[in-house]
């Protein structure tokens, strides 16, 4: 960095802290032995666990250096932001110089430059180097890239051909570390302007709050979403193979989204995202009824609390009040209770033969589906605008390091001179940023292609 | 279950060939070592048989998914990746030593996974997500790649001992030069880098998709970071502080260490999400 005797200022020697890559490196091997510990020392257990594990004076000790949630504490998010620092500092100060290289390449092959590479190729040629600076130039452009021409100096009869590939491969790096910065600052919105929680709704339920992760916040969701019904399905052996729940988003007391979800498969409304997380018993029993119009169609299932109405927007409201195993044989049977507005309430028996409610003339159809053990489903809930953010820093990396590792800058140039002999003199010469071996292939090509040119 | 003997013999051929190589660095003779590589070839026809038969028994068992996803498949999975990934770094070198510090990697891979239960189990809801293949697959020839760098970086350290001491008879004579070495354990580790990193980024994606967070600093996410620091740090050493030769090879078998304990470590010793459904 510094290069004259002169001391460096405090400012230079800040900064050549910060653009070093030793500090990179240190950095790494710090966050990396830091994390070592997080998973060693299990995170965020209750306290008395750790009470149970760990001696009195290793508690306290490990408490004050907050090891108990250590990739939360302050230290632990200062390395991150020392990393971070490191990064961008790093891209500040080397970004313009590699820029400056891409946009003023050296053109000319002088001789510093000949002697630097270690690709070269001399010959010589009768004519003018004019004819020749023009055949060449179309003969590199077939076999690598068309060339840049420069001519001079003045009084020398001179031309040089310059041509490149693979310059995207000089900000691989930067591409790379650039995406970690974006992918920081996409975690920032999200814990920043995002929320996450956790919520049961029983079968039947609805909720419009979610308890919010870490907090007694509840955080409004501005609709309401229903729990429809719960089912486990089990493979044939008994083991689990689908947590299935029957969700509806409710907005101004209209159903605007229905969604049967999984888990791997969530529910996303207003920029809030429900995924099955859990489930259990609710305690209680209900019933299942089946709703349809009188001509089959199918309008939605219930689940039926004892005594509990439920809605049905457009008919009224309906309770189950009474189970029996086999009415009058004709097998098992809900009695339920009808209410429409401005009438009174209606009781009757329905069955599980289906249509046979029909009978009723009523403009629904219910059919008992059975008794079920009343279920709760376990939602997580988030919310989180940075994470589309931290997808385009994901992406950004990965095809950053593909550019960094995989592609090369490969640089070629023909320079065409009058000789001392009265012959044009030419030479040929190349490098490559990276994978030498096998530029030195394609060189070899490029070396073929351009000498085969005949007047 | 005939994939179980296909995967059986493929642990014989993987052994087979180990031995072969092992004995041909012995005995100095070429002629045995490319017996060794044609028994590689074989076993990755073998396994890459096994890992289809697997497959499609899986759907004719009413199951139908891709085998990788309990501890067993993981690990053949695993040493089919190394088997596979040797054999293109053989061609590319032209050199056969490699095989003997490659292979056993394999074997050992193999021999570990036949002692796990190899029944086709269904696949529990939480992997039941098109994630899982490109999740799997990326970690996992990211994982090979690391292998087959660690395994050219304890040749390293035995060729470099033997050159400084001017020994060149014996092994080290046989060993590829300390530069073709430190080339490899280079070219391995850039191709593990993309797909490990691919392979987080995907974790990342399925654990966002299955249960709304994308990162929660769950002990095999912290141990692929691990991984993924190690490594950064060997690329950042060796581009821009011009770490070349043992440093470099340490960082190289440090790498695949904590590879294999973020791999079967974090399962065996901590808890956490990534119990092979157990």
């Amino acid at each position: 960095m510094v290069d004259d005797k002169q001391a460096p200022s405090p400012m230079d020697r800040v900064w050549n802290f910060f653009t070093s890559v030793k500090l990179a490196i240190i950095t790494l091997i710090v966050l990396a032995t830091a994390s070592i510990i997080g998973t060693i020392v299990e995170q965020n257990l209750p306290v008395e666990k750790y009470h149970q594990i760990y001696e009195d004076w290793a508690f306290a000790l490990m408490d004050k250096l907050s090891l108990f949630d250590m990739y939360h504490s302050w230290w632990f998010l200062l390395l991150l932001v020392l990393f971070t620092v490191n990064l961008a500092c790093c891209t500040i100060d080397r970004l313009p110089r590699v820029l400056k290289v891409v946009r003023n390449p050296r053109t000319r092959l002088d001789e510093g430059l000949e002697k630097s590479l270690s690709l070269a190729d001399r010959w010589k040629k009768k004519g003018t180097v004019d004819e020749w600076a023009t055949r060449y130039a179309d003969a590199l452009s077939s076999v690598f890239a068309k060339p840049r021409i420069t001519r001079g100096p003045e009084e020398s009869e001179e031309v040089h051909l310059y041509a490149e590939k693979g310059v995207i491969s000089r900000f691989g790096v930067y591409v790379t570390h650039l995406s970690i910065i974006i992918i920081f600052v996409g975690a920032i919105v999200g814990n920043v302007a995002g929320f996450k929680g956790y919520v049961n709704i029983p079968e039947g339920g609805e909720i419009t709050k979610v308890p919010v992760r870490g907090g007694s916040r509840m955080q409004d969701l501005g609709f309401a979403l229903r729990c429809n019904s719960f089912r486990l399905e089990t493979y044939p052996s008994g083991q689990p193979k689908a947590y299935v729940s029957d969700l509806s988003v409710i907005n101004d007391g209209h159903e605007v989204l229905r969604k049967t979800i999984v888990v791997n498969d969530p529910l996303r409304y207003k920029g809030i995202w429900f995924y099955q997380s859990s489930y259990g018993e609710a305690g209680g029993t209900t019933a299942l009824v089946a709703v349809t119009r009188p001509d089959g169609a199918p309008v939605r299932m219930l689940s039926l609390a004892p005594g509990e109405p439920v809605r049905i927007a457009g008919y009224g409201a309906i309770r189950g009040v009474d189970y029996s195993g086999d009415y009058e044989g004709k097998g098992p049977a809900l009695k339920v209770v009808v209410e429409k507005p401005g009438k009174p309430e209606t009781g009757f028996w329905i069955f599980s033969t289906p249509g046979a409610d029909a009978a009723r003339k009523d403009s629904l159809v219910f059919t008992f589906g059975g008794l079920n053990a009343k279920m709760f489903t376990g939602l997580q809930v988030a919310m989180d605008p940075g994470v589309n953010i931290v997808w385009l820093g994901c992406a950004l990396m990965v095809l950053g390091i593909i550019i960094a590792f995989f592609m090369s800058h490969q640089r070629v140039w023909l320079k065409i001179a009058r000789g001392k002999d009265g012959r044009v003199e030419v030479v040929l010469a190349g490098s490559a940023s990276r994978n030498r071996l096998a530029f030195e292939k394609k060189f070899e090509r490029i070396q073929t292609g351009v000498k085969a040119v005949e007047p | 279950m005939s994939n179980v003997i296909l995967f059986n013999l493929t642990t014989v051929l993987f052994g087979a060939a180990s031995a072969l190589y092992v004995s041909a660095l012995y005995a100095k003779n070429e002629k045995i070592a490319v017996f060794g590589s044609r028994t590689c070839l074989l076993a990755a026809f073998v396994s890459t048989a096994a890992l289809g038969v697997r497959w499609y028994e899986s759907y004719r068992m009413g199951i139908g998914r891709i085998p990788v996803t309990n501890l067993y498949e993981s690990l053949v999975f695993f040493a089919w990746s190394v088997n596979l990934f040797y054999l293109v770094v053989e061609r590319k070198y032209a050199n056969r030593t490699f095989g003997a510090f490659v292979m056993p990697i394999a074997f050992f891979t193999m021999l570990f996974a036949i002692k796990n239960d190899s029944s086709i189990e269904p696949l529990v809801p939480a992997l039941q997500s098109y994630w899982l293949h490109a999740h799997v697959i990326t970690c996992f020839v990211g994982y090979a790649a690391f292998a087959v760098s660690s395994g050219a970086a304890l040749m390293y350290l035995l060729k470099s001992k033997q050159e400084a001491a001017k020994i060149n008879d014996g092994i080290a004579g046989l060993l590829p030069s300390c530069k073709t070495l430190d080339d490899l354990i280079y070219r391995a580790i850039i191709w593990g880098f993309p797909f490990l990193t691919a392979g987080i980024v995907t974790g990342a994606a399925w654990a966002n998709y299955a249960w709304g967070t994308y990162w929660s600093w769950d002990p095999k996410e912290t141990w692929s970071l691990i991984v993924w620091l190690v490594y950064a740090t060997y690329l950042h050493a060796r581009i821009t502080r011009g770490w070349h030769g043992r440093r470099a090879a340490i960082l190289s078998i440090a790498g695949f260490a904590a590879t294999v304990f973020c791999y079967l470590g974090v399962n065996l010793v901590l808890s956490g999400l990534h119990s092979y459904g157990s």
